[in-house]
């Protein structure tokens, strides 16, 4: 009798106490142990720091196509918009500017308005292309033999660890590397003028930087220079503008000197000036134009 | 059937759909991991790059933190691991050689002697 009274509460029990046990052999005793994963499951400062990885090594190689198929791997909808953001917050950072210009020139030749490149990393415009005959076509890793395939497949179901929804193996073809440019003439300034708009809110120095062929350059490095002061900022973090634009914002009663970093013609005393207009008087731009002869 | 029975046959059912709960129902999802997990491959390509990388910015020091990511061998080893399988895979002699470059230059450096990071 007193059994019966006990109910059919003794097989809820038992279902809790296997739930719970099933939960502390997964979380405790044999937790999961994440390998053989992809880089688009990497923790976002990973993504960033492998980005910036990608964007160097593009500046090495200057194989366009690799660096694509490398941020493939990423994961991201829009990449060149990625390298383009990761750029600006690193120039904030105060990152290194070689990362902060490799990051530019991948956004820029991502975003179809190849920056392209010479081996010095120094970045060039609309050039024709000669190929480098020293260079050979890299060999894609999809020619992965049966056997890396297997030890591949071996590992990732291996005993010695647990691992549960493992990628498929899916080897990673690496392209061949695209052909480099040689240096170009030095940038000269070629136009400055104060520009009246009234919808920029500031008073900005402007600059655009242009090729021969008259197409806009990024990842060009530019110095701004004041009494006790000097700052650095590079073209083609305002793609929305142009590629070749960049600005920076000026302080009244302070006087400036802008150089391209490359070297070249000083623009000096640059202030700040009023405009004036409907509304009243505001600040002007200066709006510097430097095209390579 | 005894109540042990029953009782043990609903221990077993808790623990399967503990189971089937966690591997079909809401499986684990990569995220948020770090370099040392990726697959061998990617691995590789890390460390190419990161070779590529040092024949533009020329610091080792930079070059061992970045490998540091892949695990905690010696930046030295990771690069021979990943030349071995770079090898086996059938990556062109020219990155190779950019790895093997690597190679070489992390065999004479001292971290000791390495200038702080920024």
């Amino acid at each position: 009798m007193r059994e019966e009274n006990r109910g059919p509460w003794y097989l809820l029990t038992g279902l809790v106490l296997g739930v719970a046990a099933g939960l502390v052999f997964a979380w405790v005793i044999s937790p999961v142990r994440y390998v053989d994963t992809a880089p688009t499951s990497l923790r976002d400062d990973f993504k960033s720091q492998y980005r910036a990885l990608i964007a160097v090594a593009y500046l090495y190689s200057g194989d366009l196509q690799r660096a694509r198929v490398r941020l493939n791997t990423l994961g991201q909808a829009n990449p060149a918009g990625e390298l383009a953001l990761q750029a600006q917050v690193a120039l904030a950072e105060g990152r290194p500017e070689s990362e902060v210009q490799a990051l530019t020139l991948l956004s820029a030749a991502l975003s179809g308005q190849a920056a392209q490149i010479d081996l010095t990393g120094t970045p060039q415009a609309n050039q024709t292309p000669q190929p480098s005959p020293n260079l050979t076509p890299t060999a894609l890793v999809v020619q992965a033999t049966t056997a890396v395939v297997e030890a591949a497949n071996a590992t990732s179901t291996s005993g010695a660890t647990r691992v549960r929804g493992t990628p498929t193996f899916t080897p990673t073809p690496l392209p061949s590397r695209t052909p480099t440019l040689t240096p170009g003439a030095d940038f000269v300034l070629q136009d400055q003028k104060l520009v009246c708009d009234l919808t920029s809110g500031e008073a900005l120095i402007q600059v655009e930087v242009l090729d021969a062929a008259r197409q806009p350059v990024p990842g060009i490095e530019i110095i701004v220079r004041w009494d006790g002061g000097e700052d650095h900022f590079f073209t083609g973090l305002h793609p929305q503008i142009s590629l070749g634009y960049a600005d920076f914002a000026m302080t009244p009663g302070v006087t400036y000197q802008v150089q391209l970093a490359s070297g070249g013609q000083t623009v000096p005393d640059l202030v700040v000036t009023e405009c004036e207009g409907d509304p009243g008087r505001y600040w002007g731009n200066w709006r510097l134009e430097f095209v390579q002869p | 059937m005894s109540r042990w029975t029953k009782f043990l046959i609903a221990v077993i059912l808790g623990a399967a759909g503990a189971l089937f709960y966690g591997w079909v129902v809401n499986p684990v999802e990569y995220v948020d991991t770090a370099p040392d997990s990726l697959r061998f491959d990617y691995k590789t390509d890390y460390v190419l790059m990161v070779a590529e990388a040092y024949q533009v910015e020329n610091s080792l020091g930079l070059a061992a933190r970045r490998l540091a990511l892949l695990g905690s061998d010696p930046p030295l080893e990771t690069v021979t691991q990943a030349v071995n399988t770079a090898t086996q895979i059938g990556y062109d002699l020219a990155d190779l050689a950019l790895m093997r470059s690597l190679a070489e230059a992390l065999q004479t450096w001292n971290p000791n002697q390495e200038a702080p990071a920024p």
